[in-house]
């Protein structure tokens, strides 16, 4: 067939010699939605950036067909008045702007006297806040003020606006709760009925499943398969991505349960700017040596604020008991967590995770580098040792142990992070939303090591939003919502309906 | 194999320091080329007497950069050094002169009092929140009154023997040559100590050859280095000191915990917080070491006026900062080395030195040196590829 909106051909990306994506094809017809599928690493995000002119023509080799002409853009600019616009994982707006001047930055309507026309400004954006049936949202207020889920789909009118042809989203649901990604499928239902074109980047497979209509995988930077999603189930996309039969997602292994270690007795945490307004609301649980407990919720259900008051680096009101091992401890700050037994590997990896200037190998170190040390001064040697034994131990890829940590993968970085949060050796280890943006194949090495580690008696708290990851690794689940505590769950016969029924505080209808 | 432009770049980026010493050889050239007099028999600006004038004036300018790569580094700014500097120095020389207190009991003080004023900053800044160009510019101001509450307004002199020794005294040029070989044998000593290490935990080692070579040319640097200035008078005091630091400051930046979270808290602070550090210590001893080079730098500056002055050091913390900046610390914190910022202290040092000694006017002097601030950071921006 000759009428595809968009044509790759060939396309090969070489950073300093090294292939980063080798002969990749890829085609789009018109209301079309193809999804794109692999590993991170595996060359989704350089292909998307040599589509959207990042990588500028001349440094990458193969040719674009949009329309059946070849596309000589240049930059982003002119990629997006030819229609192809790209949404990124990381939310790309000013906070600080309101919604309209962001929807249109860039391309600000003007009166007859060059000042912005702010009132036919917010009319648009409000009638385009319509189309995305989101009426309720103010245009006049900052950005800011909104969820980082009504933000994305705010994102997406400024594509709307810009007369987008093909629409690609990079990971757009990474951040939305199960509301917001319903709507935002629907959204993109629609747009493909009305004739638009998209490419859909996810690692949740169920969504490529739900709205692609074909399936391009790619492995190690080459193409491996087109297939109709028709031919195609999230199991054999999994196998097409990863070269091998996944047959078992979580590498379950037996652990022993036993006493008690850790407690937290009525944690109550308020907000930092509306102080009056709890996010944590009278927790209590407890956590017993060797056992996974998992932490389902939806997003804003206060999990993330009932980790950080533990690990001691909440900034607003808290207040709580906390029990180790019997002896009641005060924990004012991560040093004194991490000194305690208690360590934690943080949601957002990039701000809170790594530290992007200094190598993989000093990242893993750092808590514990008084180890190392002998008179004053760091042994470089031993120091070396050990950092090369945990980069075997979590096979970490990287071409050299001091190399900077920012230029691994997401899946290798959080390996590190995780490396870094083992070595002081904890009592209880605190996961938040460990496997975020992390390729199939660390996921599952991610797991294996949760359970190495409840097997040697570490009492984990996995925080998760993906529930199969929540029923696949935990061996109790607490579900909270709205700050609240809503449910307390041995997993066993636990389904996702019942923990989101308890996350909603549905529970007695779903029962009925 | 064909050594191409890129190659060039990755090379200079990775190596930043060959660059500066590059730029260093450019303007020695220049003004050595430009001072050449026949009937003097050579050129008047690569003379031992002028190598050893020229460290001597980079001397101060060096202890606060020292001090200041890791202020950057950490990601905070201190505007209040140069001031600081004239009230240390203030009231060194009060001491000195007025009091006639033993030379050891004044640098007592002032080095006590500068650790102090410097862990106050430090709080201010890391504890109670305030951003640091605005507690440094306020100090900036309060010690500037007050060093010109202290003197009067009028210059305190003359300074006793000892201490100008500390600022005008050269080392006799047996005691520079025992210093040189200690210094080598030391080296040769970590060196061998490193590779053993190195074997003992079964990590790579490079060979004995090239570690001989990389010695060998150490050890001429060392020997050309005090042989140079053993010509004129010996090593003048306040470059010995400046040596001192650099090494110290080098092992605390390269080989301690201390050291490495500096540039952890720089490249991310609240990752390093969520690590269990205790960031806000890191941020107060980086301060802290600040009012203790302020202090050295201070007693330095009296010394080698032997008088305390009102004006000392105005203007000090901008060619600290230019230094810095020069020698490839990054404005965003988390890249920068002690070596690095020194070297752009010679070179800011040397463009004044020559330019002085061409008769160049004082106002040709600032627009230079502001011009070389500035390309000096574009030219490390491109080599690192950097641009938008």
């Amino acid at each position: 067939m000759a009428d595809y909106l968009l044509e790759m051909r060939g396309i090969t990306k070489e950073f300093s010699g090294v292939k980063a994506i080798d002969g990749i094809d890829l085609a789009v017809r018109p209301g079309e939605c193809v999804g794109l599928c692999g590993e991170n690493g595996a060359g989704k995000s350089t292909l998307m950036k040599v589509l959207s002119a990042v990588y500028p023509p001349g440094t990458w080799s193969g040719t674009i067909l949009w329309e059946g002409k070849e596309l000589h853009a240049r930059n982003i600019r002119e990629t997006e008045e030819a229609g192809i616009v790209i949404i990124h994982q990381e939310l790309m707006m000013v906070p600080h702007l309101s919604v309209a001047e962001n929807i249109f930055l860039g391309s600000e309507p003007t009166t007859r006297a060059g000042f912005v026309d702010y009132d036919a400004m917010n009319a648009c954006a409000a009638e385009l806040m319509k189309q995305l049936k989101m009426p309720d949202i103010n245009v006049a207020l900052p950005v800011m003020a909104y969820s980082g889920g009504k933000q994305q789909l705010i994102e997406i009118a400024r594509a709307l606006n810009k007369n987008a042809k093909l629409l690609i989203l990079d990971e757009p649901t990474s951040a939305l709760t199960a509301a917001e990604t319903e709507t935002l499928l629907s959204l993109v239902k629609e747009f493909k009925a009305r004739g638009m074109a998209c490419v859909y980047i996810s690692h949740k497979l169920d969504e490529v499943a739900e709205i692609a209509d074909t399936v391009t995988v790619i492995r190690d930077g080459t193409h491996v398969a087109t297939r109709p999603m028709a031919d195609l189930t999230t199991d054999k996309i999994i196998t097409l991505m990863v070269g091998r039969e996944m047959k078992n997602l979580f590498p379950r292994e037996e652990h022993e349960i036993g006493e008690v270690v850790f407690a937290a007795k009525n944690i109550t945490v308020w907000d930092t700017s509306n102080t009056a307004r709890k996010l944590v609301d009278d927790v209590s649980f407890e956590l017993r040596r060797g056992e996974v407990l998992g932490v389902a919720g939806l997003v804003g259900a206060g999990r993330t604020e009932l980790a950080s008051h533990l690990f001691g680096c909440w900034k607003g009101a808290h207040q709580g008991t906390i029990v180790l091992d019997g002896k009641e401890i005060r924990i004012r700050s991560p040093r004194d967590a991490v000194r305690q037994g208690i360590c934690m590997v943080p949601e957002d990896r990039k701000r809170h995770g790594i530290v992007p200037l200094m190598g993989v190998g000093h990242n893993i170190t750092m808590s514990v580098l008084g180890r190392f040390t002998r008179r004053g001064l760091i042994d470089a040697e031993t120091e070396m040792a050990a950092i090369q034994g945990e980069i075997r131990r979590m096979r970490i890829k990287t071409a050299q142990p001091l190399l900077p940590i920012a230029s691994l993968s997401g899946g290798n970085q959080q390996k590190a992070v995780v490396a870094k949060m083992l070595l002081p050796n904890p009592r209880v280890l605190i996961l938040d939303e460990p496997t975020r943006g992390v390729d199939v194949g660390a996921k599952y090495e991610i797991y294996k090591l949760i359970f190495e580690l409840a097997k040697q008696g570490v009492a984990v708290l996995m925080i998760s939003s993906e529930l199969p990851e929540v029923l696949g690794i935990s061996d109790r689940v607490l579900v909270m919502g709205e700050g609240r505590l809503r449910g307390d769950f041995p997993n066993t016969g636990l389904s996702q309906e019942k923990i989101l029924a308890a996350a909603l505080g549905k529970q007695d209808q779903v029962a009925a | 194999m064909t050594f191409s432009s890129k190659d060039l770049r990755t090379f200079l980026s990775t190596y930043k320091i060959v660059a500066l010493l590059m730029i260093i050889a450019v303007i020695w050239t220049f003004f050595g080329a430009m001072t050449y007099d026949a009937d003097l028999g050579g050129s008047q600006f690569l003379t031992a007497r002028n190598f050893s004038n020229l460290l001597r004036q980079m001397a101060i300018t060096g202890m606060l950069a020292s001090a200041m790569v890791f202020i950057i580094v950490a990601g905070e700014i201190d505007l209040s050094v140069g001031s600081l500097l004239g009230l240390l120095g203030g009231i060194a020389a009060v001491l000195d002169v007025l009091f006639h207190w033993p030379l050891a009991g004044t640098i007592a003080v002032v080095i006590l009092l500068g650790i102090t004023i410097g862990t106050f900053v430090g709080w201010l800044t890391a504890y109670q929140g305030i951003p640091s160009f605005i507690v440094t510019l306020g100090g900036m101001l309060v010690f500037r009154g007050a060093v010109l509450g202290l003197t009067g307004g009028i210059t305190v002199a003359p300074a006793s023997e000892e201490l100008k020794y500390i600022g005008q005294g050269y080392l006799p040029g047996i005691m520079g040559n025992a210093l040189a070989v200690l210094l080598f044998v030391l080296l040769v000593v970590l060196a061998f100590r490193t590779r053993a290490g190195r074997r003992k935990n079964d990590l790579p080692v490079s060979s004995m050859p090239m570690e001989i070579a990389r010695l060998g040319a150490i050890g001429a640097v060392i020997l050309g280095f005090v042989l140079t200035l053993n010509s004129y008078q010996g090593v003048p005091v306040p470059v010995l000191i400046l040596l001192v630091i650099l090494g110290v400051f080098t092992i605390i930046g390269n080989k301690t915990v201390f050291g490495r979270r500096i540039y952890a808290v720089g490249s991310n602070l609240e990752a390093t917080r969520l690590s269990g550090v205790d960031v806000n210590l890191v941020k107060v001893m980086v301060f802290a070491l600040m009012g203790l080079m302020c202090a050295l730098a201070g007693l330095t500056t009296t010394a080698r006026l032997a008088a305390g002055t009102p004006s000392a050091g105005t203007g000090a913390e901008l060619d600290a900062i230019a230094s810095c900046f020069i020698g490839g610390t990054s404005m965003r914190g988390g890249i920068g080395t002690v070596i690095g910022a020194l070297v752009g202290a010679l070179i800011m040092a040397s463009l004044d030195n020559g330019m002085s000694m061409l008769g160049v006017e004082t106002f040709w002097q600032q627009i230079v040196k502001g011009l070389i601030l500035v390309l000096a950071v574009w030219m490390d921006i491109v080599s690192s590829g950097n641009t938008r």
